[in-house]
């Protein structure tokens, strides 16, 4: 049975004349343990993918479901990694990430808690700068507490929304690893959202891309059968690196080409004006 | 950080950031730059300030009123020392009064043991009654309290007592009435017509009400209450008319939390009472602070109209009675009292302005 | 004048507390009472040679229900007892921590009283009346003190009193005769009227002793001050001048202003308006009638049987300080000095000591020997008399405050209500006990009625005892039927 799965889910938004239908008969299944990352276009409804996925929005059509049963809301059981971190800015590391120890453990006594706390906090190598707040830290700091806070509810799957989307390419490359890292000691399932192929690959065990919206649907999964640890360095010289990620931007542009951009779509007929230049010449002069 | 770091990051956060190059130049850094920064922010309002010494001045001898003429800053001035003198002159008779209190007990003491002594232990009928007396006396001579009116700076000490209450009596009404606004659009419409009916009434409308409602319920013994119905009466009428800037700030403030942190107490399925405490009241603290600072300000202002009426006996009823004197010292002691309620109400806002910045925090990237 | 004998204060610079004369005078006493038997001990008072075997009497302490007080008044110099009384020691003698309190204005002062806030007040002689019959608030007041007589005059504006002078040419000397009526008033009365904009005056509350002087005196003249009714409590129905309430320290700016043409009110708004040129008293009360009373030391009927001997102990201190006011003119000047403080009457000392010296300033040329322009003590003034109450009474009726006919009976009765003679008396025997009076000080075997008196502007005989029909001696106003 699949840890999460989404069976034909359609999601739109707005009425009447606006209305914009964002997803259509999207389905997935992720299995325990395994890291899928959806790649898709900006705009085609990651976020929007991911959302349904935590349970932050419901479905039109379909349903989301997990170990078997369909999700009526939000839970801790699925952390999310958001894109802007959402870290609270007036609670420190500690207390950032204590605020999902606490929610999700809150029979456990304190200590147990605390040492939870501290465990997450040291698996991103932030305890140097527990007792600091997020406007002290770097980009890439926060988005390490964000993970950190996520993990330390002990979600059964992940879901990442972009995560290192707000970040300069060389934090996005230490990140990258960080992951990498991370879930090489959980072994949680993770769904991952984001833009970037390269990182995929890096990172999942399925890619997933996302067709340009609206109407985005998912098509055809890429395996990525590449050992792990995967290093980035040397991924590059990789043949199978490579391919699959030949296979994918190929599969990503050929849909881009097809697929009319209906945002541009419209029934108003404009009479352009006939422009042609004058004669300029000494002749016509009257 | 070193002590100077800290001392200019103090001022800042007081607001008084003008006075960083006085610390700079102080420490020798770019002494040029210092004097001329302070030459502007500081010598400029300096200069303005004597400038207006200057036109008050000539305009006082210009204009005259059947009081006299309008009294020049100097005089001002001597009348606020007159003010401060009379308030020592007070505590110092008061310090009199209780060191004598003692003697004077003991002196009916000695006289009722002079005369049990003479009686030898048998007093007639006549003497036992004289010896009662005398000890009632005594007793009565300890227990006595020293009783004046309220001096300048008692006065002051009033009206800020009560412009406190009044303030804390309408933010405990405005903050949680503001948080269920801006958690729930329908609560919002369903206040928002009585909030801006309510916003503009003056204070000198609502306290005769207030001093009704007021006398009809607050019916214990004056001897007992710990408060005067004046005090009552004048701190409800300025939080009636305080509350509504934090009201809406507060609505505002939580309407608008970032729904990124919504969404991270949805996830973590935050119980509602957690959430509030957490993430709405804190998200929405520097809103907040701001309609705490303009309501503080208004409840000042208010506050002085509310006493000349309810008869608190603080600035307000000062520059009423003072007015009723018509004396040739009244403009000077009135113009002290604008002086005094402007400064005040200058530092209370700084205080707020101090209070906000250090709960303030920058919004995460 | 008649000075009153030896027992005068000098007052210390800063309220100082002087450690009681009693205690000077027990151990004084004791020394005495060490060396034999009993008998009259001196007198307490100034520290007298002890006599070698006179044991002093010691006089009991009231057994006070409260011995902390607020007491209110208004800033005008009648409110004199109340201050020499505390500043004298008086209050302290007697045991009491009195905190005395400026109100703003004689509405929030009644119902400061009435609501608890402040023990007992210095009051207008017509707002216990009014009270306790209804008219106004309603509630039980009593008095058992009458503050002083006279001290009101009358004040017109420049222009008035130039008019004034146009038509009494007897006006125009730098000294003219008084009392002047309002004779010369009425023609500039009713030039106002035809002009449809009726000439305004003030007084300071509408069951003010001021009100009914200016009425009186309008009256006498002819002129109608206007009726009230109970669905108009305005005072202005068929009026041929328009009386409204003013606070007294408002009265020079508004007569300035040209608001009003002229008001009727305590000192020192008068030589206030004289000293700096914005108007003309034209009347003083003692001339529209001769020692009338006019305020009182009130408090509500239920703080007075809740604190009988407080009520005493106040009572006794306040005849004592009237006794000292009317004791000598150095005394008065005192007086003035004190009442000049900001915390009291505040006004300049100047403006303050003229009348309360015994001098009033009719114009700035015009400076007159006004003896009893403040009667504090004199001729019974502290002794509350039925007959004052119900003079009021009739005043009351003769313009429509009472909207019924009464029985003469009702005066009596209600008289009998709100002034309490009997409280006086026994602070008054306490004193003579002690000493600090004299016998023929206080009318002892009175029934609480003056005898029959013409001493009016218009001669018009006040008989207290028949009010109705005294009701039917005026000209204008109400008139009943004879009961």
């Amino acid at each position: 049975m699949p840890k999460l799965e989404l069976r034909d889910v359609s999601k739109s938004y707005g009425e009447g004349a606006e209305r914009l239908e964002v997803l259509d008969s999207v389905s997935l299944a992720v299995e325990e343990g395994e890291f899928v990352a959806i790649v898709g276009f900006s705009g085609s409804g990651k976020t929007t993918l991911l959302s349904l996925l935590a349970g932050l929005q419901l479905p039109d059509a379909g349903s989301v479901e997990m170990n078997g049963s369909p999700i009526s809301g939000a839970g801790p059981d699925r952390g999310v990694v958001f894109q802007n971190y959402s870290l609270l800015p007036w609670l420190s590391v500690y207390e950032n990430v204590a605020l999902a120890a606490d929610q999700a453990f809150a029979s456990a006594p304190r200590e147990e808690r605390d040492a939870r706390v501290r465990k997450y906090v040291d698996m991103v190598n932030l305890t140097p700068a527990i007792d600091k707040k997020p406007p002290q830290l770097s980009g890439g700091m926060r988005q390490r507490v964000a993970v950190a806070r996520a993990l330390a509810a002990d979600p059964e799957v992940l879901l990442l929304d972009e995560p290192l989307g707000a970040l300069d390419a060389l934090t996005r490359g230490t990140l990258q690893n960080e992951i990498a890292r991370i879930w090489g000691e959980e072994r949680k399932t993770v769904v991952m959202v984001t833009n970037d192929v390269d990182e995929g690959i890096l990172l999942a065990d399925r890619i997933v891309p996302l067709t340009p919206g609206p109407r985005a649907t998912l098509g055809p999964a890429f395996e990525v059968p590449l050992a792990r640890p995967r290093m980035r360095v040397e991924l590059n010289h990789d043949p199978g690196f490579r391919r699959i990620r030949n296979d994918v931007l190929g599969y990503l542009s050929a849909i881009r080409r097809s697929a009319p951009d209906r945002s541009f779509e419209t029934d108003v007929v404009l009479e352009l004006p006939d422009v042609r230049p004058a004669e300029l010449s000494a002749a016509v002069r009257t | 950080m070193s002590a100077k770091a800290r001392l200019i990051r103090g001022l800042s956060l007081a607001g008084l950031e003008v006075l960083e190059p006085l610390i700079r130049l102080v420490t020798l850094e770019e002494p040029g730059k210092q004097l001329r920064l302070l030459g502007l922010y500081v010598g400029a309002p300096f200069l303005a300030f004597l400038g207006f010494l200057a036109v008050w001045s000539g305009a006082a001898r210009a204009i005259v009123t059947n009081y006299g003429t309008l009294p020049t800053p100097a005089e001002v001035w001597r009348e606020a020392g007159n003010l401060a003198r009379q308030h020592a002159e007070s505590r110092a008779a008061e310090a009199e009064f209780y060191r004598g209190q003692e003697g004077r007990a003991a002196s009916f003491e000695a006289a009722a043991a002079r005369l049990e002594a003479d009686a030898g232990g048998a007093p007639s009928a006549a003497a036992a009654k004289q010896i009662a007396l005398l000890k009632e006396r005594a007793e009565g001579a300890r227990s006595r309290r020293y009783s004046s009116g309220p001096t300048y700076l008692d006065q002051i000490a009033t009206s800020l007592e009560t412009v406190f209450a009044g303030f804390l009596v309408a933010s405990l009404v405005a903050i949680p009435i503001g948080i269920l606004c801006g958690l729930s659009k329908v609560f919002m419409s369903a206040m928002n017509p009585l909030i801006q009916i309510f916003k503009p009434v003056s204070p000198l409308a609502w306290l005769p009400i207030v001093m009704i409602v007021v006398g009809a319920l607050y019916t214990t013994d004056p001897r007992e209450a710990w408060f005067e119905k004046s005090f009552i009466s004048s701190a409800f009428t300025v939080a009636l008319c305080s509350l509504w800037p934090t009201l809406v700030n507060t609505a505002l403030g939580v309407a608008s939390i970032d729904p990124d942190h919504v969404n991270v107490a949805r996830v973590l399925r935050l119980g509602w009472w957690t959430r509030i405490r957490k993430i709405v009241v804190p998200s929405a603290l520097p809103l907040i602070f701001a309609g705490l600072r303009i309501s503080l300000g208004v409840g000042w202002m208010v506050l002085i109209a509310a006493e000349m009426l309810a008869q608190n006996p603080g600035l307000g009823k000062f520059v009423w009675d003072m007015f009723q004197n018509g004396s040739s010292q009244t403009l000077a002691q009135i113009m002290v009292a604008v002086f005094t309620i402007g400064l005040i109400g200058f530092l209370l806002d700084r205080t707020m302005i101090v209070l906000q910045r250090l709960v303030g925090h920058e919004a995460p990237a | 004048m008649k000075t009153w004998t030896a027992r005068t204060r000098r007052a210390g610079p800063a309220p100082a507390r002087r450690p009681g004369r009693l205690a000077v005078t027990l151990l004084l006493g004791v020394a005495g009472m060490a060396c034999g038997s009993g008998g009259e001990g001196p007198p307490s008072g100034a520290a007298p040679a002890p006599e070698a075997s006179a044991p002093a009497v010691v006089p009991a302490l009231l057994d006070l229900e409260k011995a902390s007080l607020k007491l209110g008044f208004i800033k005008l110099t009648d409110c004199a007892p109340l201050v020499i009384a505390k500043e004298m020691g008086y209050f302290d003698d007697e045991g009491l921590d009195v905190e005395l309190e400026a109100q703003a204005n004689w509405k929030v002062l009644l119902d400061r009283v009435i609501g608890g806030e402040l023990d007992g007040a210095h009051m207008l002689a017509g707002q216990p009346i009014g009270a306790t019959i209804g008219f106004g608030t309603e509630a039980h007041l009593i008095t058992a003190f009458s503050m002083d007589l006279n001290g009101n005059g009358i004040t017109v504006s420049n222009d008035v009193w130039s008019k004034m002078q146009e038509n009494d040419p007897g006006l125009a000397s730098p000294t003219p005769r008084h009392p002047i009526s309002a004779d010369s008033l009425k023609p500039i009365v009713e030039e106002y009227r035809a002009s449809g904009d009726p000439l305004r005056m003030g007084m300071v509350f509408p069951v003010s002793t001021h009100n009914y002087e200016l009425r009186y005196w309008l009256a006498a003249s002819g002129i109608h001050p206007g009726y009230y009714a109970e669905s108009d409590t305005r005072g202005v129905i068929d009026a041929d001048v328009l009386l409204s309430v003013t606070p007294p320290p408002q009265m020079p700016a508004t007569l300035e202003a040209g608001t009003i043409q002229g008001y009727c009110v305590g000192e020192p708004w008068n030589q206030q308006a004289v000293l700096r040129g914005i108007g003309i008293p034209v009347t003083t009360n003692y001339d529209i009638w001769k020692n009338n009373p006019e305020k009182v030391f009130g408090v509500t009927r239920e703080w007075a049987d809740a604190h009988p001997s407080t009520h005493v102990a106040v009572v006794k201190a306040l005849i004592r300080a009237g006794r000292w006011l009317d004791a000598s003119t150095d005394n008065r000047k005192e007086a003035a000095r004190i009442l000049s403080r900001q915390d009291y009457v505040g006004a300049d000392y100047e403006v303050i000591a003229n009348s309360m010296t015994g001098h009033f300033y009719f114009q700035k040329s015009d400076k007159r020997e006004m003896p009893d322009f403040n009667v504090f003590y004199r001729y019974h003034a502290t002794y509350p008399f039925f007959s004052d109450c119900i003079w009021f009474l009739t005043q009351m009726r003769r313009w429509g405050q009472i909207a019924e006919p009464k029985p003469d009976s009702w005066y009596h009765e209600t008289a009998k209500r709100v002034y309490r003679p009997d409280i006086y008396l026994e602070a008054a025997r306490l004193l003579l006990a002690e000493g600090l009076i004299e016998g023929e000080e206080v009318p002892w075997e009175s029934d609480g009625y003056k005898p029959p008196t013409g001493d009016f502007i218009d001669g018009v005989v006040y008989d207290g005892r028949k009010p109705v029909e005294y009701l039917g001696k005026h000209r204008i106003g109400f008139k009943d039927p004879a009961s």
